[in-house]
C-alpha cells in the first residue's frame, strides 16, 4: 500500500498549484460568478483562458508529447483533475474533444486528421461536439437515423442531433451518421467529422430545468462533409463510437469526488445557519453521503492503481458513473431537506444566496441520465460484470 | 500510488478461502450451528489456524509472531466472513494486539507466543467490566485470556484469566457467546492501558468485524448471483429480468465501496502516528468502514433470501448463516446510525 504519488508528480502539483493561483482571478472563485454571465461572454472567457492554460504547458496531461501533449502519467492527470477543482478553474469549453475525440484520433486517425485535429483543438481553435442521441435514439443509440448519402467524394447528411453539449457554440460535430442505404442497428454506421459553420447545419440552444442552456439541438439539412473526413473506416462506425466512449473508462472520479466534497461543506454550512446541523436525521443523512462521497475517494484511488498497473478497467467504469452520479443526486436531495420549507426561496433569511446551491441541485437531476443512464450502467454491470444473462 | 492488497496479502487471502473451501465449507460450519450446546470451536479449525499464522499475523517477530499488520488482518477476517467460519479467531488477535499495546514485558512473553502458536484462545471485549461481569463475550467460555474494561468507565483494561461462564443465546449460530463472572484472583491489569489505546483497540475491533461484513457481503452477493443465472422461471434464467440485474448491480456496487472502505481503514490503522494517515482520519475511516461494511452486509444478505424465493427462506439454505451472522455483526461496535453520528461529528 503506498498512496503517496511520486516525487515527479509532486512537483507537477506544485507547478499546476502555482500556476493557477496566478491566473485564476479571485472574483471567479466566488460563488454563482460563472451563473452571473451570460452564455457568450461565459464562453469566451473560458475558451481564452484554456489557451492560456494550453499555452503554459498544462493541457493533454497524459498525451504523448508527439500530439503537443505533457506525456505525464496517470498519477499527474489524477492530480490535474484535483487541482483544478480545487483552485476554481473554469469548466473546460471543449470537454467531449478532448475527453473522446483526441484519443480516438491518436489511436485510428489518419496522419493527416491527427495533425489538423490535435493541435488546434488543444487550443481551443476548433471546439468539437459530439453527434450521437437522436430524438429516436437515446439509450438505445444503435436505433439512429441520420442519414449520409454519397455525392461524389462527399457525403450529404440529413437528420437531426440532441443534447448536444456546446451545440451553438460547436465549430465541428463528430456525427454518426447512417451511410448504407437500409442499414440496421449497429451495421452501416460512419463517424463522420462534419463543419459546423454550413449553410446545411443549423444548431438551436434547449434550454434546461436549470435555466441553463448547456446543449442544443443540431439540424443537418443536406450538409455536406468529405467522405474523407470519416475518422475510422467508413460503415465502421460503431466499433469508432464503442471505441471512443471507452476513453471515458480512464475518469478515476477524483475531480466529482473534489468538487462535491466542497459542495458538502456548503451545505453543512448552510444547515449550521438554520440550525438544522443539530436535527439527528439531517445528520444521518449527511453522514450518509460523507460515507458514499469517501467510497467514492477510495474508488478513485484503486481505479488510478489498477490504470498505473497498466490493466483495462473495461466495465467497471459503470460502477466509476452509478456511484458519483447517485452520491451527487443524494446530495442535493439532503440539501432540500434541510431548507424544509424554504426549499425554493432565493435567499435565506439571514441573506445568503442560495441560487447557486439550487443551481447545483437542478443539475444533479441531469447527471443520473446522460453519458449513460444509471439504468444503462445497471444493466451493463450486471451483464458485463456479473455475467448475469441478456 | 499503490490502493490495493499485494501479491503476498492476495496468497494469504487465497490461503484461508482454499482452506476453508477444502476443509471447513458450509456442511462443516452447519455441523457447528446445530450442535448448540458444543463450544462452537472446532479442533481442526482452531488448529489450522495456528498452523497457517492466522493468530499469529499481528504478533510481533520477537514473540515469534509475523509481525504483520491490521491490512493482513483484515485479509483473513474477510475471509472468515465469507466462510461464515466459527471460532474465537478474531477475539484472539483483538487480545493479542491488547498486550502487545499494553501489556508488561511479562505479560507478552508469557501470552504473546502461545497466542501466535494457537496454544491459547483469546477474548475482547467493551461491554460490562473486569469488576461488574461481562455480560456479552464471543467464546467467553473456551478463552484462556480476555481482555475487557476494568471498572465501569474508566479506561483501564484488565486480562481476565479466570471466570465463571453462562451461555447467552443468540440466533446467530456460526458465534458462541457466554456471559462471564470474573473470579477475584483471575483478574490482573495491563499497565500500558490509557484513553488512546483504548480507542485504538476499539477501531481495530471495529475494522476487523467490518471485514468480516465485506467477506459476508460479497460472499452473499457472489452465491445469489451463481444461482440466478441457472434457476429459470417463465422459460428464462430469473437473472436476466432487468428488476433482479439493477437490484445486485447496485449491490455490487455498493459491496465493492465497502472492501475500499474495510482495505483503506486498515492501512490508515497500521500507518496512523507514523507521519501517514491522521488520527482524525483514521477515526472517519473506521466509521465509514463500520457503516458501509454493515450497510452492505445487510443489504446483501437480505438479497440473499428474497433472489433465492422460497428457498432462501429455509433452514436446509445457507442463506440464513450469512443473514443471521451479517445482522449480529452489524450492530457490534456501533451500528450503522451510530457509525453515522460519528462520522457527522467529525464532518459538521
Amino acid at each position: 500500500m503506498d498512496l503517496s504519488f511520486t516525487p515527479a508528480e509532486e512537483e507537477f502539483r506544485a507547478e499546476l498549484r502555482s500556476w493557477l493561483s496566478a491566473h485564476i482571478p479571485q472574483e471567479w472563485t466566488r460563488p454563482g460568478f460563472w451563473e452571473s454571465l451570460d452564455d457568450q461572454e461565459s464562453f469566451a472567457l473560458r475558451r481564452d483562458w484554456e489557451r492560456d492554460k494550453a499555452d503554459a504547458g498544462f493541457a493533454g496531461i497524459q498525451w504523448p508529447t508527439e500530439f503537443g501533449g505533457r506525456g505525464g502519467t496517470p498519477g499527474m492527470k489524477a492530480i490535474y483533475d484535483e487541482e483544478m477543482v480545487r483552485a476554481h478553474a473554469p469548466r473546460t469549453v471543449n470537454p467531449l474533444g478532448l475527453t473522446f475525440l483526441a484519443p480516438t484520433v491518436m489511436a485510428i486517425g489518419t496522419d493527416a486528421q491527427r495533425k489538423d485535429i490535435i493541435a488546434p483543438m488543444l487550443r481551443n481553435e476548433v471546439i468539437w461536439c459530439q453527434g450521437f442521441s437522436e430524438p429516436g435514439a437515446g439509450s438505445d443509440l444503435a436505433a439512429l437515423s441520420t442519414k449520409g448519402v454519397r455525392d461524389g467524394d462527399d457525403f450529404v447528411v440529413n437528420g437531426q442531433k440532441v443534447w448536444t453539449t456546446n451545440a451553438v457554440h460547436g465549430d465541428k460535430i463528430f456525427t454518426l451518421v447512417r451511410t448504407e442505404p437500409g442499414s440496421e442497428r449497429h451495421r452501416g454506421i460512419s463517424m463522420l467529422l462534419i463543419d459546423m459553420n454550413q449553410p446545411g447545419v443549423t444548431a438551436r440552444p434547449l434550454r434546461q430545468m436549470s435555466g441553463a442552456s448547456e446543449f442544443g439541438e443540431v439540424f443537418f439539412d443536406d450538409a455536406r462533409v468529405p467522405a474523407a473526413d470519416c475518422l475510422g473506416e467508413i460503415g465502421d462506425g460503431w466499433r469508432t463510437a464503442m471505441l471512443l466512449l471507452s476513453f471515458e473508462r480512464g475518469a478515476s472520479g477524483i475531480s466529482q469526488y473534489t468538487e462535491f466534497r466542497r459542495q458538502y461543506d456548503e451545505i453543512v454550512e448552510v444547515a449550521r445557519k438554520l440550525g438544522r446541523d443539530r436535527d439527528p436525521v439531517i445528520r444521518d443523512d449527511l453522514a450518509r453521503v460523507l460515507t458514499e462521497l469517501e467510497c467514492l475517494r477510495l474508488h478513485s484511488m484503486h481505479v488510478l492503481t489498477q490504470t498505473e498497473q497498466g490493466r483495462d478497467l473495461g466495465f467497471e467504469a459503470s460502477m466509476t458513473k452509478l456511484q458519483w452520479s447517485e452520491t451527487f443526486q443524494d446530495l442535493w436531495e439532503v440539501y432540500d431537506r434541510i431548507l424544509g420549507e424554504d426549499a425554493t426561496l432565493d435567499t435565506l433569511q439571514e441573506g445568503t444566496d442560495l441560487r447557486p446551491l439550487h443551481a447545483q441541485a437542478m443539475w444533479s437531476r441531469s447527471v443520473t441520465i446522460w453519458g449513460g443512464s444509471s439504468q444503462v450502467q445497471r444493466t451493463i454491470t450486471a451483464e458485463r460484470v456479473l455475467g448475469l444473462p441478456r | 500510488m499503490y490502493f490495493a492488497l499485494t501479491e503476498e496479502q492476495q496468497d494469504f487471502a487465497t490461503a484461508v478461502r482454499d482452506y476453508l473451501a477444502e476443509r471447513f465449507d458450509l456442511a462443516a460450519v452447519r455441523e457447528v450451528v446445530e450442535a448448540g450446546d458444543s463450544d462452537g470451536n472446532p479442533p481442526a479449525l482452531w488448529t489450522a489456524a495456528g498452523e497457517q499464522g492466522w493468530l499469529a499475523v499481528t504478533v510481533p517477530e520477537e514473540h515469534d509472531g509475523l509481525g504483520l499488520g491490521m491490512v493482513e488482518a483484515q485479509v483473513i477476517a474477510r475471509e472468515l466472513g465469507a466462510g461464515v467460519a466459527p471460532g474465537p479467531w478474531r477475539g484472539t488477535v483483538l487480545a493479542a494486539e491488547a498486550i502487545r499495546l499494553a501489556g508488561s514485558d511479562a505479560q507478552r512473553a508469557a501470552w504473546l507466543p502461545r497466542i501466535a502458536a494457537g496454544a491459547a484462545i483469546g477474548g475482547y471485549t467493551t461491554r460490562g467490566s473486569a469488576a461488574a461481569g461481562l455480560p456479552v463475550v464471543e467464546y467467553g467460555a473456551v478463552a484462556d485470556l480476555v481482555v475487557a474494561p476494568s471498572e465501569p468507565d474508566l479506561p483501564g483494561l484488565s486480562l481476565v484469566t479466570g471466570a465463571t461462564a453462562t451461555p447467552v443465546g443468540s440466533y446467530d449460530g456460526t458465534t458462541r457467546l457466554d456471559a462471564l463472572v470474573p473470579a477475584g484472583d483471575g483478574v490482573e491489569p495491563l499497565p500500558g492501558a490509557d484513553v488512546e489505546v483504548g480507542r485504538q483497540l476499539t477501531d481495530r475491533a471495529t475494522v476487523l468485524v467490518a471485514a468480516d461484513l465485506a467477506g459476508i457481503a460479497r460472499e452473499a452477493l457472489t452465491r445469489t448471483v451463481a444461482y440466478d443465472r441457472d434457476r429459470e422461471q417463465f422459460g428464462v434464467p430469473v437473472g436476466s429480468f432487468q428488476a433482479i440485474k439493477h437490484a445486485l448491480a447496485d449491490l455490487h456496487v455498493g459491496v465493492t465501496m465497502a472492501e475500499h472502505a474495510v482495505l483503506y481503514a486498515a492501512h490508515a490503522l497500521d500507518t496512523t502516528g507514523t507521519g501517514g494517515i491522521g488520527r482524525a482520519e483514521a477515526e472517519l475511516a473506521v466509521a465509514v468502514a463500520k457503516a458501509k461494511a454493515s450497510e452492505a452486509a445487510l443489504r446483501s444478505t437480505e438479497a440473499m433470501i428474497q433472489y433465492h424465493g422460497g428457498i432462501g427462506y429455509t433452514w436446509e439454505h445457507e442463506a440464513h448463516l450469512f443473514y443471521k451472522r451479517a445482522r449480529r455483526l452489524a450492530g457490534q461496535y456501533g451500528d450503522v446510525a451510530t457509525q453515522r453520528e460519528r462520522i457527522a461529528s467529525l464532518t459538521i
